[in-house]
């Protein structure tokens, strides 16, 4: 599934001395099969633009296309059906009494049947490694397993696009690993994931192309090479970038690389050469 | 950031209302709303409307959002007029409608009543409108403080004003983040009759109670490890000022009081 914005504009209570304008002519598509990692400081219009994706937020101006039909045409269950969205701390919207019916609540709002829901809780806990919380209290559980299991209430309504808002947010550094790799299992089974996050090293792992805001703006999009070795800069660019830029300039031979383990044996093969 | 405006809102704007002293306004609007219930003829009322409306001129908030805030009390003033016309039988018959009959002193029974009920809201409105929540809290403080050799808590009541205005916007917007992350889950708010719909926030309810036990629990800690002991030698960062212009207002609005319960 593709969606597009075009030229979305939003302004937060228009009218009152409270105003924002959180976007400013925001045009950005996710395409099918890709990761595509949001970026940008805090206050930046992340979020706000994770939210306009299923339309949660409408825009001031400019339109939300799904798939060639303009967003605001179709149901909004529909929407949020298709365009799943999971918020910043989703965990605290957690609020069954198990786990396995929390999951279970989007399944069954969408009406499915009772073995169809039963099997989806079952493999979207499975999935993020939480089958074994299946029959615990939501509340009784750690930080990271809470996050796990709010973000498989999302994953239960079996999402063409999925929109993680900061998903590793305060986790520890083996539960972010698990969600990245939940990231890049979504994409090999072809559904599209929107990776809104501030931490750059972790859009830099799973990241096929990357968009930088800047104040509302769109400050650049393209693969994580070429956005990230445009701006070097610490508060722009994931700590692999900033180790090998300064390199190229005596060793172009190093090439761009983004991810870890190819910044890894880039290096090791310009120690080879030189031995 | 999305803060709904409803009734007692703080509206940042610099005003001659804005810089009154806290107390001096806490006290206007006590002897405002006082005065408002001894009050009983035409020109009197029409007095003190004059006055609160020059106020709200003069308090530089929009009207617009100004009425914004009598919206809560609607309701209850519809019923309130309602209930004057249909249930007195003073004076003339203006209509009749089977069992229904409209009489004048009904009628203008009902309309003066619900002229005092929104000039009693529209004071209280102004003085939350034009006064930051924590100078509130502080004026509250120091005018119960006389009471405090009866062992009156009145730091602690005005700390519990203080933190329950500050949590207001605060748990609003964590009741909206929530709702809207139900409703990516495929909650839907608006549909069925009221036990369905009730039925439905639960969702939302359940994590927003959860959530206010533990920010009450972090903020405990939080004040505790500020060095927070309760009320005894703590000073204030801002001092309230009574000045001048202050004691003209109190004299200003006693006036306006005693005109209206002369006239």
């Amino acid at each position: 599934m593709r969606v597009e914005l075009q030229n979305v504009r939003h302004v937060y209570a228009p009218g009152t001395p409270f105003e924002v304008e959180a976007l400013r002519d925001v045009s950005l598509a996710v395409e099918p099969d890709e990761v595509l990692g949001i970026v940008g400081g805090t206050g930046s219009g992340k979020s706000t633009l994770a939210q306009h994706l299923n339309l949660l937020l409408e825009p001031t101006s400019g339109r939300v296309i799904v798939d060639g039909v303009d967003a605001r045409t179709l149901k909004g269950s529909e929407l949020r059906r298709r365009v799943g969205l999971v918020f910043q701390f989703p965990e605290a919207a957690l609020f069954a009494p198990t786990v396995e019916e929390d999951v279970a609540f989007a399944p069954r709002r969408l009406g499915l049947d009772e073995e169809e829901v039963q099997r989806r809780v079952r493999e979207t806990l499975e999935l993020l490694g939480a089958r074994h919380l299946a029959g615990r209290s939501p509340f009784a559980l750690s930080g990271g397993e809470k996050r796990r299991v709010a973000i498989a209430g999302v994953l239960a309504m079996a999402p063409e696009v999925l929109v993680l808002d900061e998903p590793t947010a305060g986790l520890d550094p083996a539960t972010r690993e698990d969600l990245l790799g939940v990231v890049r299992a979504l994409r090999e089974g072809g559904t599209p994931v929107v990776l809104v996050s501030h931490d750059l090293d972790e859009v830099a792992e799973v990241a096929d192309r990357v968009c930088m805001l800047e104040e509302g703006k769109v400050r650049a999009v393209g693969t994580p090479e070429e956005v990230f070795y445009a701006h070097p800069e610490a508060s722009l660019a994931p700590t692999t970038v900033r180790v090998v830029a300064p390199l190229r300039e005596g060793h172009p031979e190093v090439g761009r690389p983004v991810r870890f383990e190819e910044t890894l044996s880039a290096l090791n093969g310009l120690l080879e050469g030189r031995g | 950031m999305t803060a709904g405006r409803t009734l007692g809102q703080f509206y940042p704007v610099e005003s001659p209302l804005h810089e009154l002293d806290a107390r001096a306004k806490i006290l206007a609007t006590g002897i405002l709303a006082v005065g408002l219930f001894l009050v009983d003829s035409v020109t009197g009322l029409l007095l003190i409307t004059t006055a609160v409306v020059l106020l709200v001129a003069a308090s530089r908030v929009p009207p617009g959002i100004f009425l914004n805030f009598l919206k809560p009390v609607a309701l209850i003033v519809a019923l309130t007029v309602l209930f004057q016309v249909f249930f007195s039988r003073e004076g003339a018959t203006l209509l009749e409608w089977g069992f229904l009959e409209v009489h004048e002193g009904g009628l203008f029974r009902g309309l003066f009543l619900a002229l005092r009920i929104l000039l009693l809201v529209s004071t209280a409105a102004l003085l939350t409108a034009t006064t930051a929540p924590v100078e509130l809290a502080d004026g509250i403080e120091d005018l119960l403080s006389p009471l405090k050799r009866l062992r009156f808590p009145a730091h602690e009541l005005a700390m519990m004003i203080t933190i329950a205005l500050r949590f207001i916007p605060t748990l609003h917007e964590e009741a909206q983040k929530i709702t809207r992350a139900q409703a990516a889950r495929g909650a839907d708010f608006s549909e069925g009759g009221p036990i369905r719909r009730a039925r439905a926030m639960l969702p939302v309810l359940v994590p927003l109670t959860i959530g206010a036990f533990r920010r009450a629990d972090e903020l405990a800690e939080a004040m505790e490890s500020r060095g927070y002991r309760g009320g005894e030698g703590r000073t204030r960062y801002r001092e309230l000022h009574f000045r001048a212009r202050d004691a003209l207002a109190l004299a200003a609005a006693a006036l306006v009081v005693i005109g209206g319960i002369l006239v």
